[in-house]
């Protein structure tokens, strides 16, 4: 399985790595360079729900701390983005551990709530931090930014090192870094020995305690090493934008996430990368009708908890399980 | 002295905001073990229906509620019919319901933007007016909200604990499979909660935005809150909701008034988590029902 | 005794897909008392599950009082008068005990009755009535199993159906349990008990039927099955 796994996975970096020769728009580019990062926000995410099994509400809130922590470091500490970025991660991994200390004992609908009332409280602090943190030129700036987000903080030095024109290629490039190793973690996870032991909780808890399988401890490392990688992309993602707002706070965003996850198949390797990208195309197809675009989202997320909770990944699975059968049955007769 | 008056008024306001905010999303919650995250749409389009029978179709205020509490019952009943149905007998319901009432809340809250826009509209159904009481003004529909809030409240309490409705409710959330061994018809159970919680949700909806003001967006924050009030009084509690949510009102008001208005919320969440891991089954309640 | 109140056809009937009964038929006449045996796991508990309906049949059909049961919901088929007291302690444990016995006659063909079957069920549980005003989850494990069981006596019926009384329970409690349901038997109740363990039962019942793999191995009256040794060696433990 594992190794199957890798393959797909080494298959689509080498796509990814010759597309960017073939000549495409920047507007592609930027789009595959979202992609990358709400990709990898969705793998992470599904190690979290769909094998431990905690419904968390948080990727957003852990991608937005990853984000700010990364533009304040630069910012107040006038350090490189590049040494910015995995103090953020890891930044990350310490605020994750705060909500999941909090939350992880939790039952499935307190733990989505919770974590949902969290991401509100951070994302009212800041819009309401309207108090003068320090002054740039004539303007009062606020600790985080405030409305306006925060900027001036530097970038990944792109520019200077790619040109004006091909700058947009670095941070590609740096997406599709952190997908891949995302990925890595993710199929590493879901196929190891912690994968199993999460299967083991789920199919039959009371073995699994009476095996030493603890939970608690699992879903943590698990919870923290997620929030590693959503923080990592939301430093890239501050990198890239030179600004960081409240705005990767919107419910919107969150739900789009949501719908990623839950279309692609929750809980498997592919599903999560397959409902990124499935998303994302059609978003970029209902551009025309972009008003429709939420009720749009609302109904999918509908119909796939009532009718393919397991997402089109289930779907595929069922099919290449019947088909199996079918054709071991023939071969038998 | 005004300050004490000046927090009392405001925090029962606030108290009477949350009971309304909370009480049908404790009662599904609590008895169908169901997390409904379109509440929030179901109290924003109860809102907006009774500004839109008012405003543009002319109905007297009192017909405009009742207008509003019968499209929560149909809302409801087609929650039902249309979609936990389907759902509510298959393993991981308590998830995927999760996910599918935010799929519809979405869709709820969208519909209403198309309709009505995004401009925030005065709700009509409102009493003017107002008294002084030392040096402070109170309006007449804080009053009627604070009035309307408890008499649900202590209604649905009634209807739970002293009916053969609510013995049967509360027979299905304890025990589904005894409930329909003793002949509840358990389905029938999930139709009638959903509708009364929808009445409930699009009543709550009118008062709410009737101090407040009607927007698209108004149903998420009342979600919330209520989130926080079930913590605290334990689920499907609903006369301990009813102190946790006028008790809460006045730590909320408390705190804004010392301490600032942004730090209302923050502060009602980080007690949340202290409620949470001290007694994680709800300050008012017997039973563990938070934790795994 | 007159024809039979029940009668199974042929039933077959599992969980998603896995099938745990294969052909059950039998018939239970008006005011018997039968009991099912066999080893654990091969499909008593789910037999009665299939009567009372919390699983659907995938074949067969099950006819009571000359009627199909097939395509009733659980609560239609109490209605028709067949009552179930489920394996373990299936009880509202946030209800008070009397609250948890009202329950029982919720169907409102017997809730007019309900104070007069109260009082008959304390009678038999003089246990239950000390308790009454108590939140049932505090009971203690035998008085829960009176509150299962006095709740399915609550509800009338025609067919009580007991699925083993006995499980968990220290010996006194069980020697007070069997004492009401041989009383049961006195006042010709029509009756199916499942136990793992038949010695208790073997005077008390009319008929007994032996389950095993999801099939019934044998059944008859109880003096006769003590004559096939190797029946009574492999299930009874000799």
């Amino acid at each position: 399985m594992i190794r199957r796994d890798l393959a797909i996975g080494l298959i689509f970096l080498a796509c990814a790595i010759a597309l960017p020769f073939l000549g495409p728009s920047r507007y592609v580019i930027t789009q595959l360079f979202l992609f990358f990062l709400w990709a990898t926000v969705v793998t992470q995410w599904n190690l979290v729900f769909g094998v431990a099994g905690i419904f968390s509400l948080a990727p957003m809130v852990l991608f937005a701390f990853g984000g700010y922590a990364a533009g304040m470091i630069g910012l107040y500490l006038e350090w490189s983005l590049w040494v910015a970025l995995p103090i953020a991660g890891l930044g990350t991994v310490l605020f994750s551990l705060l909500i999941g200390l909090a939350c992880l004992r939790l039952r499935g609908a307190y733990v989505a709530l919770l974590t949902l009332a969290i991401a509100q409280v951070v994302y009212l602090l800041i819009i309401t931090d309207t108090e003068c943190f320090f002054m740039d030129g004539m303007t009062c700036r606020n600790f985080t930014g405030g409305t306006r987000g925060l900027a001036k903080y530097g970038d990944f030095g792109f520019r200077d090192l790619l040109g004006r024109q091909d700058w947009v290629m670095g941070s590609y490039f740096t997406g599709l870094a952190l997908l891949a190793l995302a990925t890595l973690a993710s199929i590493i996870i879901i196929r190891s020995p912690l994968g199993l032991a999460f299967q083991a909780l789920r199919d039959n808890p009371a073995y699994a305690v009476s095996q030493g399988i603890s939970r608690f401890k699992y879903q943590l490392l698990v919870f923290a090493l997620s929030a590693f990688f959503t923080g990592l992309a939301g430093g890239i993602y501050a990198g890239h934008f030179s600004v960081m707002g409240a705005n990767t706070l919107y419910l919107s965003l969150l739900l789009f996430l949501l719908s990623m996850m839950v279309v692609g198949g929750v809980g498997s390797v592919w599903g999560p990368l397959l409902g990124a990208a499935v998303l994302m195309l059609t978003d970029e197809a209902l551009k025309e009708v972009i008003e429709y675009r939420s009720i749009g989202l609302g109904l999918l997320l509908v119909l796939f908890a009532m009718f393919w909770p397991k997402g089109i990944a289930g779907v595929l699975n069922g099919v290449n399980e019947r088909l199996k059968r079918r054709f071991r049955s023939r071969v038998r007769s | 002295m005004d300050t004490f008056v000046q927090i009392l008024v405001s925090g029962l306001t606030l108290g009477a905001m949350y009971a309304l905010s909370t009480i049908a999303l404790s009662l599904v919650w609590g008895s169908l073990n169901m997390l409904n995250m379109a509440q929030g749409a179901l109290l924003t389009i109860g809102g907006y229906i009774s500004f839109a029978a008012i405003t543009y179709l002319g109905f007297p205020l009192f017909l405009g509620l009742v207008t509003a509490a019968g499209t929560g019952v149909l809302l409801g009943l087609a929650m039902y019919f249309g979609i936990i149905r389907f759902m509510f007998e298959k393993d991981g319901f308590e998830t995927n319901v999760i996910i599918a009432t935010i799929g519809l809340a979405m869709m709820m809250e969208n519909i209403v933007l198309k309709a009505f826009g995004a401009y925030p509209f005065q709700q009509p159904f409102a009493v003017d007016g107002g008294f002084r009481l030392l040096d402070v003004h109170i309006p007449y529909q804080n009053l009627v909200i604070i009035g309307v809030s408890v008499g649900m409240m202590v209604a649905t309490a009634w209807l739970l604990g002293h009916t053969r409705l609510g013995r049967a409710i509360r027979a299905t959330a304890q025990s589904r499979e005894a409930a329909l061994l003793n002949g509840v018809p358990v389905r029938r159970i999930f139709a009638q909660v959903l509708a009364l919680s929808g009445l409930l949700a699009a009543v709550s909806g009118v008062m709410l935005s009737s101090i407040t003001t009607l927007a698209p967006t108004m149903g998420y924050d009342p979600l919330l809150k209520a989130f926080i009030i079930c913590v605290i009084a334990g689920l499907g509690n609903v006369a301990g909701a009813l102190y946790a949510a006028f008790l809460l009102g006045m730590f909320e008001a408390g705190v804004q008034y010392f301490l600032g208005v942004r730090f209302g919320f923050p502060a009602l969440l980080l007690l949340v988590i202290i409620a949470l891991i001290w007694r994680p089954y709800g300050v008012f309640n017997r039973r563990k029902v938070a934790r795994l | 005794m007159t024809g039979p109140l029940l009668e199974l056809v042929n039933v077959h009937a599992g969980y998603q897909g896995r099938s745990v009964l294969h052909n059950i038929s039998l018939t239970i006449p008006e005011g018997s008392f039968t009991t099912i045996i066999g080893p654990n796991g091969h499909g008593k508990t789910t037999l009665l599950r299939c009567i009372s309906g919390l699983i659907p049949l995938s074949e067969g059909d099950v006819i009571f009082d000359d009627a199909p049961l097939k395509n009733l919901r659980a609560d239609q088929i109490v209605e028709r008068g067949i009552v179930h007291v489920p394996q373990g302690d299936i009880i509202y444990p946030d209800m008070t005990v009397r609250d948890n016995l009202l329950m029982g006659a919720y169907l409102p063909s017997v809730s007019a009755d309900a104070d007069k079957l109260l009082g008959e069920v304390h009678r038999i549980f003089p246990r239950l009535a000390e308790r009454r005003n108590q939140i049932a989850s505090t009971l203690s494990g035998g008085e829960r199993r009176m509150l299962s069981i006095g709740r399915g006596l609550m509800t009338g019926g025609r067919l009580l159906m007991i699925d083993e009384p006995s499980l968990g329970l220290a010996p006194v409690v069980v020697d007070q349990i069997y004492e009401v349901v041989a009383d049961f038997k006195k006042q010709k109740r029509t009756i199916v008990l499942v136990e793992e363990n038949a010695s208790r039962v073997m005077e008390l019942a009319d008929a007994i039927i032996l389950i095993d793999n999801g099939q019934i191995v044998w059944q008859g009256a109880p003096d006769e099955l003590m004559t096939h040794t190797e029946i009574v060696e492999t299930y009874l433990g000799g």
